[in-house]
């Protein structure tokens, strides 16, 4: 069976089960729950009461994107992804994640909810901002070829459009633009601020790195399915999104900070974006684009080592919850 | 961009990239490659500025970019920590020019800070009245900052230093080992000569006291103990005095064990009103909720272990309270659980026969036996419930209950299993009554009751700092030295101590309980060249706790001569002339099974049978040994906590005083001498610190640096039955585990038992997934083994993409072309290129 497709009666017949790594990722997403009602916040609020005006503004700009750029995530999903893919394990995996994009949806209102913002405004913030607007517009134009009528995706440009969907939404925005908002926002755990805002985004960061790695095994998977996909203009077209995706962000970051605080400015964080914008160009076969280094050393404390929590000073986030009481 | 920076008083000038390579320059004696070093952090920090920043914020940048490079090379650390250091320095003493002027202005600080601390009641008067300020202040050796670690310092700076209104500190690294030291001396003889005994052990960091002591010693508000041990009786008055003693425990900074058994079972009538009662579970969400409404030490929050006995018949709810879905007012998000199980227990888990379950209300006793009284009265309620004389009860294989706790264990990591007769039985002071539970971290076993509420003061030896100038074994004698000191550091707490809560006050008096702990273990281990799961880290941890128990029971006993025995010496083990290591016998008897362990001692020294003689003459205190989990104060003496593994050659500490990367530095000094370190300095982040899988490394240094997850299992158990041979209480034994199959997970648990252990504590499930990696080349596609865009040929059009024709994307949604633009202006890597570059500088 062919990842991509028109729906067909034997996709629903999950023992026939051919791409195995889905059905692990769903495995595992599962032992991933979490909810935010886990995470307590009263700390942080007495961090916030001591965050000069800049910080307060880079959190809540950031929180402003993050809370409907979850639900954009998932109207791709249940719109251009879905409906096109045969395997049912992906269809799987995929239910599981949109629970999680709600569930990261929740959370970041959640803490919009408990901290003293105004909600209203911050609500809003993603159709007032024009950064924002046109990070939301580039993901927009994709799905919207992929739900006309005439969309075929057994043609060759149909099958195109998949994939610079599926690079749109999976590696810009959650594979971009998500992880430089994480890196921005574990820097204040960093400083010892907001440490439960930041184990719930340890929580986000998980989950997001199993959508990343189901979102490129689809992309590589479909080209390696389809040769005739593999073409130097195609290549070229998918590196000018990722590229383009990169532009949006550094006109979002310069609205993310316009002066700059303790640690992070602009810049800096652009420079971020770039190292791992060339990640993801490299991750698809294509050559590193910008060739820069990680000016964010630091994550490697935040994220790339295994972290001894004490238990009764911070959440525990490494917990799963899929034990099993006797053996399959 | 220009910046400019804001100075303290609120002054702009523009930033001196010079200045701030100058004062990192300073730092760097005796470090390797000092001029890269400068270069490094110089360039880091520039890109971590912002026009307005703070002078503060500025020092702050320079020791975030210091710490970064940590990775690179361990060295870093020591940079940030000085440059820490000398924010502090100026912060509290002013401006200096010299060295010479800092150790004057260093000196003449102290007398300043204890006056002042006194005149604003921070201090308590005996600290000006009994000491001569300028001897002290002579005799602080500055130079022993430079001992500690960047956590270290942070955590000292963080949590126990003494600060003022605006939260800043008042203290240096020296005026705090003194404050404490002193704030232990105010009934010695010569105040003076006892503090600076005390002092210089402390900063050599060759012991430290417990949490609570080093917040509270000398100030107007000595609350000096960590741990209380209380039971919540089935009635209401006493259910609502549980909750205000345990508010203002935890406001005095000490962790809380809370045994629920004696409360009776959900739907269990009650007689004021024939109505029923709601079972221990909502009375145990008010407890949570108190606890997290308090601060303590102005950091963390309350901190309690529930501890209930697995017969209860509500202990199937109690194994939820920690999941993490399900009723919120059924959960608790802040206490943790504790499970308090029987040998009849265990003993029907492995011969596979039922478990009985009862209401306490019906069964009281249950809760005050131990050993065969408990199984003999067991079994009696066994045969009531089988002919129907018991209102309520339930049963299940007992196995499968096992199953069930094991797999709350491994999913929520609660409840931790502890085992009552094993305490019990081997205890020494339950002269006064059945001890209940163990406390917060395990290491506790202490009897209470309605009217005294356990107490126990704890600190810590550190092995790390006990080793010979060679390297090669410890330095028993300073060892045993240390010992005896930390003794009497801990008696002299117990009378100067000041308890929120009668009961407490008096059981504090009465059984004048301590606890001495050790850290260092896994560190020592290794520098002595030992793999943590090997034999000679067996037999070395035998030898070592032998040689502190016998020491610790020493200086007690000698104690006693001079200041008297516990009032509750007659009548306990200690009054028969028994040791710790004399109580498997009892055990045995009444357990009818054998601990599988040999029970002699290592040390041809020791005189074990003169000093029975003296222990029969009588005790100074109730209990000596307890083995703390250390999180901090093992931060604050820069070497493993208690006596854990390493978690992983290099990982991060999520802690209230921040988020730090701890790496083995045993472990790259051996590297270093292999010549290898630059070459496998990455591959240690990317393989999270698992040396294992980095093929350059030599198989004798993979032996000796195992990481948490790949040491048995079993090692862990034999460590922890080794030391607790020696141990009058227990110890907290972190467990770690890589396996997620139940039943060797369940034999583990079993093993454990067998092996004498009195307790478990906090069992760390290795993650199977983590989030991307950032600073690691990570190419998953590789990983996938797929090639993607890769083989596209570059130059021709493809077949299919000349028959397809044009594109049908309408022409207004098509996405912006992206011309082939140079790529951006980037400041180049290299330090040294940065140095040029003009953006830069």
């Amino acid at each position: 069976m062919p990842l991509i497709g028109k729906a067909s009666p034997e996709d629903l017949n999950i023992h026939s089960s051919q791409y195995q790594w889905a059905r692990k990722l769903y495995d595992q997403a599962i032992a991933n729950t979490w909810y935010p009602h886990e995470i307590t916040l009263k700390e942080d609020l007495e961090d916030w009461s001591r965050m000069t005006d800049e910080e307060k503004h880079a959190v809540s700009f950031i929180m402003s994107f993050f809370n409907p750029a979850e639900l954009i995530v998932n109207r791709v999903l249940a719109l251009g992804v879905y409906p096109y893919l045969k395997a049912p394990e992906c269809h799987l995996y995929l239910a599981k994640q949109m629970w999680e994009e709600a569930n990261h949806c929740v959370a970041f209102e959640y803490v919009m909810e408990t901290f003293p913002l105004d909600q209203a405004k911050l609500y809003h913030a993603h159709i007032e901002t024009p950064s924002m607007q046109a990070k939301e517009e580039f993901v927009g134009q994709y799905l919207k070829r992929m739900t006309e009528d005439r969309y075929d995706v057994s043609s060759v440009e149909g099958r195109k459009d998949f994939v610079r969907n599926l690079v749109a939404y999976n590696i810009v925005m959650e594979g971009i633009w998500f992880y430089s908002g994480f890196m921005v926002m574990l820097s204040f755990r960093q400083r010892n601020l907001l440490r439960n805002f930041g184990s719930m985004i340890n929580w986000v960061l998980r989950d997001e790195s199993l959508h990343l790695k189901f979102g490129i095994h689809l992309i590589l998977s479909i080209l390696e399915e389809n040769p005739d996909l593999l073409t130097a203009e195609f290549a070229d077209e998918i590196r000018g999104i990722i590229t383009r995706g990169v532009d949006l962000e550094t006109t979002f970051n310069s609205d993310l900070f316009p002066n700059g605080i303790l640690g992070l400015n602009a810049d800096y964080v652009n420079q971020y974006v770039r190292y791992v914008a060339d990640r993801r160009l490299e991750e698809l076969g294509l050559g590193p684009y910008y060739n820069v280094t990680n000016p964010a050393k630091w994550m490697s404390s935040a994220t790339d080592v295994y972290e001894l929590v004490n238990f009764f000073e911070s959440q525990n986030t490494n917990y799963e919850v899929n034990a099993r009481a006797h053996k399959k | 961009m220009d910046i400019f920076v804001t100075k303290r008083d609120g002054g702009r000038e523009p930033f001196n990239a010079n200045r701030i390579n100058q004062s990192i320059e300073r730092v760097c004696f005796g470090l390797a490659d000092p001029v890269g070093k400068v270069v490094q952090v110089g360039t880091d920090t520039r890109f971590m500025l912002y026009d307005g920043i703070t002078t503060e914020e500025l020092d702050q940048a320079t020791i975030n970019a210091a710490l970064q490079n940590v990775p690179q090379d361990p060295e870093y650390e020591k940079i940030a920590t000085r440059l820490l250091l000398k924010t502090l320095y100026k912060r509290i003493l002013g401006d200096y020019e010299t060295g010479e002027i800092l150790l004057i202005k260093h000196r003449e600080g102290f007398g300043r800070y204890i006056r002042f601390g006194v005149e604003a009641k921070i201090l308590d008067a005996r600290m000006v009245a009994l000491f001569d300020l300028n001897k002290l202040s002579a005799l602080m050796d500055m130079s022993r900052d430079d001992i500690l670690t960047y956590a270290g310092l942070s955590t000292l700076e963080d949590r126990y230093m003494i600060k003022d209104k605006k939260l800043d500190s008042l203290e240096l690294p020296q005026y705090f080992w003194m404050r404490v030291a002193m704030g232990l001396s105010y009934h010695e003889k010569n105040p003076v000569e006892a503090a600076i005994r005390f002092y210089d052990r402390m900063s050599r960091l060759e012991y430290v006291a417990g949490g609570s002591t080093n917040i509270g010693a000398g100030t107007t508000r000595p609350a000096l103990s960590n741990c209380f041990l209380l039971e919540i009786h089935d009635d209401v008055e006493h259910i609502a005095k549980s909750v205000s003693d345990i508010l203002k425990l935890s406001k005095a900074s000490g962790g809380i064990g809370a045994s629920i058994t004696k409360l009776r079972a959900s739907g269990s009538p009650l007689s004021s009103n024939n109505t029923t009662s709601s079972g221990p579970t909502p009375f145990a969400k008010i407890i949570d909720t108190a606890i997290r409404a308090i601060q303590r030490g102005g950091k963390k929050t309350g901190a309690l272990c529930f501890y209930m006995e697995n017969w209860h018949i509500d202990f199937p709810e109690y194994l939820t309270w920690k999941h993490n879905a399900g009723d919120d007012y059924m959960r608790m998000r802040t206490a943790n659980t504790s499970v308090f199980l029987s040998d009849e227990f265990m003993k029907r888990v492995e011969n596979r026969e039922d478990w009985y379950m009862f209401d306490p209300k019906d069964t009281p006793d249950l809760n005050e036996l131990y050993g065969e009284e408990f199984s003999n009265r067991y079994v009696e309620y066994v045969k009531m419930a089988e002919e129907g004389k018991l209102r309520v009860f339930k049963k299940m294989p007992a196995e499968e209950q096992f199953r069930q706790i094991l797999v709350s264990l491994e999913t929520t990591s609660h409840p931790w299993l502890t085992w009552k007769d094993t305490i019990n039985l081997r205890a020494l002071n339950n002269n006064t009554g059945t001890i209940h539970m163990s406390n917060l971290c395990t290491e506790i076993c202490l009897p209470q009751n309605r009217d005294s509420i356990a107490v126990c003061n704890l600190a810590s030896l550190n092995l790390a700092t006990h080793l010979n100038p060679d390297g090669r074994d410890m330095d028993w004698k300073k060892l045993a030295e240390t010992v005896h000191l930390a003794i009497r550091h801990l008696d002299n707490l117990i009378d100067i101590n000041e308890l929120p809560v009668p009961e407490a006050i008096k059981s504090d008096r009465e059984n004048r309980a301590v606890g001495l702990g050790v850290m260092g273990l896994a560190d020592v281990v290794e520098k002595l060249g030992f793999a943590y799961d090997s034999d000679e880290a067996y037999v070395f941890t035998d030898r070592v706790f032998e040689w502190i128990s016998f020491h610790a029971i020493e200086e007690s006993a000698a104690l006693a001569q001079s200041r008297g025995s516990y009032t509750h010496f007659h009548g306990s083990g200690w009054s028969r002339g028994m040791v710790p290591v004399d109580t498997f016998a009892n055990l045995e008897k009444q357990s009818r099974r054998a601990v599988k362990i040999d029970k002699g001692g290592t040390h041809a020294a020791l005189d074990w049978k003169s000093l029975r003689e003296k222990v029969r003459a009588g005790m100074r205190n109730a209990t000596l040994l307890a083995v703390a989990p250390n999180a901090n104060i093992g931060l604050v003496a820069g070497t493993t906590p208690g006596i854990d593994p390493r978690f992983a050659q290099m990982f991060s500490r999520s802690k209230i005083s921040g988020k730090y990367l701890e790496i083995n530095t045993n472990l790259v000094t051996d590297l270093k001498k292999a010549g290898i370190w630059e070459q496998v300095r990455e591959k240690i982040v990317e393989t999270q610190g698992d040396i294992e899988k980095i093929p350059e490394i030599s198989a004798d240094i993979k032996a000796r640096y195992k990481s948490a997850f790949t040491v048995s299992p079993y090692a862990f158990i034999e460590v922890a039955a080794r030391a607790q041979k020696w141990v009058d209480q227990a110890l907290s034994r972190n467990m770690y585990l890589e396996t997620r199959d139940i039943e060797e997970i369940m034999d583990i648990y079993m093993e454990a038992w067998r092996r004498g252990l009195k307790t478990t504590y906090y069992l760390h499930m290795k993650p199977r997934h983590t989030a991307e990696q950032s600073t690691i080349k990570v190419n998953k596609g590789k990983e996938m083994g797929k090639t993607g865009f890769s083989s596209v040929k570059w130059g021709a059009p493809s077949e299919a993409e000349r028959s397809e024709g044009s594109s049908p994307v309408p022409e207004q949604n098509k996405p912006e072309p992206v011309a082939s633009a140079p790529a951006p202006k980037v400041c180049p890597v290299d330090p040294q290129l940065r140095l040029q570059c003009d953006s830069c500088q």
